[in-house]
């Protein structure tokens, strides 16, 4: 424990309180997220947290932190480059099913394989809330809304079995209504070195009628109370991919492997210990004369 | 005595074209020659006609040139598609181990030149290669070029690879000397001592990725695209003695995010791409002028729409660029006119991109970005400051805070008491979300207002620290030439031709096309007897623009969209008509 920070959850609160819907599974997020921070003992100007597009994505709004929200589906690559400029911060990403597995989807893709350190959580609600009851990648086939009113003909993405077969070595699950193994799970999201996923199920209270809380307060059940071995990787593919063979949801880490090289230690500039944010701008005349040698 | 020669090389994809173009380039710039070399090829890895074209002068290269006076044909495919123009009088040389020219229909004052580069380089070495270099010994001793020169280039190029290896590149070398020597050759330029030459041999990507290193770079972002990948390719080469970060993205999307994100935090970051991927980068362009976070975006046009040639030149993206993304913000956009010009502009670009927190779109063009051109040694030295981040923010601090000149100081993520809110949507000083956090109050409206006012105050601003548009040559002139980008050197040279044939011209070249010195634009071309635009595109983007600004009509047009650069004997004859006429 560190004797000088003295933060409080309260710290990390913006002053403006959510716009959400009251009851929307984003508030316990907003909590989660400050509660993670404080645990981990991580000062609010190492934070940055990225958004997108989406109720979700307000989220920055909200927090005493460096908060940036990009177009929509872009928070990924800016996450990216925050991190790699500056590899001292605590980067998260922090937006919807529609904005990362939709929109942003080539981004989440290749973040897993990349392994940058940052945490990708998306508030998953299985549709389109902001832009008012949408089918979204998560959508289950046959869901009436506002865009399949005939119900959905498409199969939706299973996300957490993506992001492993992709190369992510941090891939959890958590739900809204349970708060304390969602702070946990985001905790252990924070800790973990290298790229790391949380894929939340945040109920829509507002355009959802299918996946509410009840619905998954009668299925969710945790993996820390099971014998699942989170390095086991066919483990994890074939746990991720319950949701369509059994009524059943498992909610924890599926997989985690601390032994991967992250990105940053395979980048030849900052396994150097450079932070290209902070480093000096001008040439050294060595730097000169080796950049510059082919063009005489 | 003026020298000038264009040299060509044709051959194949496949052929090694831009190795045996720089190779001899090198050549040429080690006799302190000034060249420019240009190649012209197609979007294929195996086949095609391609030329390497080098020009060289003991003047500043205006233009790559027409007519070749020597042509090397590489092989038996290429021989048949090229067609020596009567009356260029061009020195044609090829191999007739392999092919020979016989049945083809050349014009009569073509000289033909064969050399049996297979036999003589079958005596050396097993190395096909090798008959490149006995070609290049032919060349040299048709130009009285310096034995011992090309073998310190030799040993330069090859040294690394072993002594074998120079030897036997020297003797391919020697031999083919030899060989133009005993068959008497003709001998355009008579042997000399060469004074030692300090110039630099550098493209345009290439000048640009050293002006933004010397400005302090530190993170490029990019999606290979031609002809924009050749900046990653360099920046590359030297990553980690730079200590820069330069990362190959998975579309351009990502590849101006992470720019942005890398920005955000403090790191001078630039992106690059050409049309299609600019097209990709629209959204986050916007985004980045909200947030006011500085960024550098590089396209290099090429022949579009859409795939259109890739890898030939055009100039037909000035209102892609200035209406890239939704909405109203400052957008600066610069167009580097020639090598040198890049580099400036690769410093200028950054440094603008974090003075006044805006992004900074530098619209290149292929003829630009692959031109290899002999320059004044760059100075690479710089004394760079930073602008506008503050380490210790007043407690009031307020990230878009109202101005007199628009710019606001930032902070940057890891500064203690600097954290703030920014977003795509429209903000209070303090960052707060009009749209959301704060939608609807009855204050909102003013300061929208204010905020628009604020970012867009920022081209008043820069326009006055920008270096006038300035008009070259004689005032009176009987024309005014007006042009962007690549052509300058092309419409300089054909302004000396016009002198030397009594037509008086003058010649107005734009590089700061956004924002824009509309007044002094203005009183120029109202000045004018006549104007002409010269321009790559079909349509007259140039003059569209000009007159969109200032109301000016320009009177006549030369205009080519067929992909190869405007050439100096076009722009004359356009002028004589247009004079003859008026």
């Amino acid at each position: 424990m560190n004797k000088e920070f003295n933060l409080t959850i309260k710290d990390y609160e913006s002053g403006f309180f959510p716009t959400w819907c009251p009851g929307c599974g984003n508030f316990s997020q907003w909590r989660a997220i400050r509660q993670a921070l404080v645990e981990l003992e991580i000062p609010k100007e190492e934070v940055v947290l990225v958004s997108g597009i989406g109720c979700s994505s307000h989220m920055p709004n909200f927090l005493d932190v460096y908060g940036l929200q990009t177009v929509h589906g872009r928070g990924i690559p800016v996450a990216t480059g925050i991190r790699l400029a500056n590899p001292e911060l605590t980067v998260l990403v922090y937006a919807g099913d529609g904005d990362i597995y939709g929109i942003g989807g080539n981004h989440f893709l290749h973040s897993c394989r990349r392994n940058v350190d940052i945490i990708t959580i998306v508030s998953n609600n299985f549709v389109y809330g902001l832009t008012t009851g949408q089918a979204s990648a998560t959508t289950p086939v046959g869901t009436f809304t506002r865009t399949t009113p005939r119900g959905s003909i498409e199969n939706p993405l299973n996300p957490s079995t993506i992001a492993i077969s992709a190369g992510a070595t941090f891939v959890a699950r958590a739900f809204s209504g349970d708060l304390k193994h969602l702070a946990y799970v985001l905790k252990e999201a924070i800790d973990h070195r290298g790229f790391a996923y949380v894929d939340v199920f945040s109920p829509c209270i507002t355009f959802n009628k299918n996946q509410t809380f009840d619905y998954f307060r009668e299925r969710v059940y945790k993996l820390e109370e099971t014998e699942h071995d989170k390095e086991d990787y066919f483990s994890a593919l074939d746990l991720s991919n319950q949701r369509f063979v059994k009524d059943k949801l498992p909610i924890g880490i599926f997989y985690q492997i601390e032994h991967k090289t992250t990105y940053e230690e395979r980048d030849f500039s900052l396994n150097q210990g450079i932070i290209p944010a902070h480093a000096p701008l001008d040439l050294t005349e060595e730097q000169i004369e080796t950049i510059t040698a082919e063009f005489y | 005595m003026k020298k000038d020669v264009i040299i060509r090389f044709v051959g194949s994809a496949g052929d090694g074209l831009v190795s045996i173009g720089i190779l001899f380039s090198k050549i040429l710039k080690k006799h302190n020659f000034n060249i420019l070399g240009f190649r012209s090829y197609q979007s294929v890895i195996r086949g095609g006609y391609n030329t390497y074209q080098i020009r060289v002068c003991n003047n500043k290269v205006l233009s790559v040139g027409e007519e070749a006076d020597i042509i090397f044909l590489l092989n038996k495919n290429v021989a048949e598609l090229h067609k020596p123009t009567e009356g260029s009088k061009a020195m044609v040389i090829y191999d007739n181990d392999s092919f020979d020219l016989e049945d083809l229909d050349y014009p009569e004052d073509i000289k033909k030149l064969p050399i049996p580069l297979a036999s003589i380089t079958k005596e050396i070495s097993k190395l096909r290669i090798l008959k490149n270099i006995v070609g290049f010994g032919a060349i040299s001793q048709i130009l009285g070029l310096d034995e011992t020169l090309i073998k310190e280039v030799i040993f330069e190029q090859f040294g690394s690879k072993g002594e074998e290896v120079i030897f036997t590149n020297n003797e391919a070398l020697e031999k083919g000397i030899k060989y133009a020597e005993e068959h008497n050759w003709p001998e355009l330029w008579e042997k000399h001592k060469y004074e030692k030459a300090q110039q630099m041999l550098i493209s345009g990507n290439e000048a640009l990725a050293l002006g933004m290193l010397s400005a302090g770079l530190k993170f490029y972002s990019g999606y290979p695209m031609t002809p924009a990948t050749s900046i990653v390719h360099y920046l590359t080469k030297h990553l980690p003695k730079l200590g820069i970060i330069v990362k190959q993205t998975e579309d351009e999307i990502a590849a101006i995010g992470m720019a942005v994100g890398a920005s955000y935090c403090g790191a001078r970051a630039a992106t690059g791409t050409s049309g299609g991927g600019f097209s990709l980068m629209t959204e986050i362009i916007g985004m980045a002028g909200i947030e006011e976070i500085p960024l550098v975006v590089i396209s290099s046009q090429r022949a579009g729409p859409s795939t259109g040639m890739a890898t030939k030149t055009e100039q037909a993206d000035l209102f892609q660029a200035y209406g890239a993304s939704q909405g109203e913000f400052p957008k600066v956009i610069i167009a580097p006119y020639d090598v040198e010009d890049a580099f400036n502009v690769g410093i200028e670009a950054l440094e603008i991109a974090e003075k006044y927190q805006v992004v900074v779109i530098v619209l290149m063009d292929l003829y630009l970005s692959e031109s290899n051109s002999t320059v004044r040694k760059l100075d690479l030295r710089r004394k760079n400051k930073r602008f506008e981040i503050l380490d210790n923010p007043p407690e009031d601090f307020r990230r878009y805070q109202f101005s007199e000149n628009g710019i606001s100081p930032r902070t940057i993520p890891g500064t203690k008491n600097g954290m703030f809110f920014t977003g795509s949507s429209e903000r209070n000083e303090a960052g707060t979300s009009l749209a959301s956090t704060l939608a609807g109050l009855p204050d909102t409206l003013p300061i929208r207002v204010k905020m628009v006012e604020k970012r867009m105050k920022k081209l008043d601003t820069l326009v006055k620290e920008l270096e006038n548009p300035q008009l070259e040559g004689t005032e009176n002139a009987e024309i005014t030439i007006v042009s962007w980008g690549s052509t300058i050197n092309i419409v300089r040279e054909a302004v000396l031709h016009l002198k030397e044939e009594g037509i008086t011209a003058n010649h107005l070249h734009l590089k700061y096309l956004n924002p824009f010195h509309e007044e002094v634009v203005t009183k120029i071309l109202q000045k004018a007897k006549t104007t002409l635009c010269v321009e790559q595109n079909y349509t007259g983007q140039l003059r569209d623009y000009i007159r969109m600004k200032t109301g000016v009509n320009i009177e006549h047009k030369l205009l080519r969209w067929d992909g190869e650069p405007i050439v100096t004997s076009q722009i004359v004859a356009k002028v004589k008509e247009v004079v003859k006429n008026e």
